[in-house]
């Protein structure tokens, strides 16, 4: 198991509080996909996703910006993401 | 978990698609119209797994017995409304004689800015929606769909019109519904057909016609967080060049208490149902869910 960030942890709190997944935050692994097999998200989460991560993070998620679904790859490249374009 | 509309392959060939194409675009609309009739017959004789599986629809729509004849004016209003795609896309919305109602229910609120979900079925036409106007104050509208089962009619169509395969948000993605929010907050229409349910979607059971059927439960709860006006729409095919387009409120906004996320998605579906159900009285054989819609032959 690879090392977990304390925004890590962070962002996998938010994740299963906005989706109200029956998961605990600290099973999610840092590299796991998040959409598919993984933990199992969809489009719709997704956006519940970006609008928690843009209230809280100040980093809006654009459907334009070439990186969006390398973004929602795992957890750690979601907090990647947020690391670089957080304004809060 | 099986869906049968996925197994019934898109039926004809790329040849003859573009002849008929052609054909609607050179030669002329009556003409071609012509060649629906053999077309509609062909498909009443082979398609048997079609033929079966829209039956209980229509003994349901039409409350009887039903003749070789209401199976045919199934096929036709279908060929006939992709027909009329063509000249759609092809920016010949004007040819088309169409009575709307409750325009006023969008226009309204498009004038304000609001971007506003156009709620649809696979009940007669959504294509028509570029033919009543809307389109000529430039606004927005886009088509939330599921593409993959259709790939050669895309090409064709793409074809046609490249700017329509831009109005596509193609489901699946991880950013697909970012696209849908970002297209409403611009004060534009994005158009979701919400009675075709699909491998991967999560499903709630409506009553539809007196028996339970599923539907997909993912729009009333995409509609709820996306927080817009939902408006019906159905345009209805109405023989000839005639259409008859409905706008209906459905709601100012979709309000879901994700405590209660189950029941009151299937409350708010169930609305989606009985109004469906309602147009498919109006207007039967427009009914182009060609597959088994309550899962009873399996």
């Amino acid at each position: 198991m690879s090392d977990v960030s304390s925004l890590e942890a962070e962002v996998a709190k938010l994740i299963v509080r906005t989706l109200t997944l029956k998961v605990d935050p600290a099973q999610i692994q840092p590299e796991e996909p998040l959409f598919g097999d993984g933990l199992g998200l969809d489009s719709i989460d997704a956006l519940e996703l970006s609008l928690a991560i843009s209230q809280f993070y100040g980093h809006q998620i654009r459907s334009d910006d070439p990186d969006t679904v390398a973004t929602f790859a795992s957890l750690r490249s979601l907090c990647q993401s947020i690391e670089k374009h957080r304004t809060k | 978990m099986t869906v049968g509309w996925l197994r019934q392959r898109e039926r004809g060939s790329r040849i003859a698609s573009r002849f008929m194409i052609w054909m609607a675009l050179f030669v002329g609309r009556p003409a071609t119209r012509a060649l629906l009739y053999p077309i509609c017959v062909y498909y009443l004789i082979f398609s048997k797994q079609a033929c079966r599986a829209i039956r209980p629809y229509l003994i349901r729509a039409l409350g009887g017995p039903i003749s070789r004849r209401d199976l045919y004016r199934q096929y036709h209003c279908f060929a006939s409304t992709l027909l009329d795609r063509v000249y759609l896309l092809a920016g010949q919305g004007n040819r088309f004689d169409i009575d709307i109602r409750g325009l006023d229910v969008l226009k309204d609120r498009v004038a304000r800015g609001q971007g506003c979900i156009l709620l649809g079925s696979h009940l007669g036409s959504f294509e028509i929606v570029r033919a009543i106007g809307l389109t000529q104050q430039d606004i927005e509208i886009k088509v939330l769909m599921y593409e993959q089962h259709t790939p050669m009619i895309r090409d064709l169509f793409r074809d046609l019109n490249p700017a329509v395969a831009d109005a596509v948000i193609r489901t699946g993605s991880p950013n697909s519904m970012l696209r849908v929010k970002e297209c409403l907050d611009r004060g534009g229409v994005v158009g979701i057909l919400a009675d075709r349910l699909l491998k991967q979607d999560q499903a709630t059971a409506c009553t539809f016609f007196g028996k339970l059927a599923r539907f997909p439960a993912g729009t009333m709860w995409l509609a709820s967080i996306l927080k817009v006006p939902v408006i019906l729409f159905f345009g209805l095919y109405r023989g000839g060049n005639r259409y008859e387009v409905h706008f209906e409120l459905f709601a100012e906004e979709v309000t879901i208490d994700r405590r209660h996320r189950d029941r009151e998605v299937q409350r708010w579906t169930q609305r989606y149902a009985d109004r469906l159900e309602h147009h498919c009285r109006l207007a039967a054989d427009n009914w182009f869910n060609f597959y088994d819609f309550w899962e009873e032959q399996r």
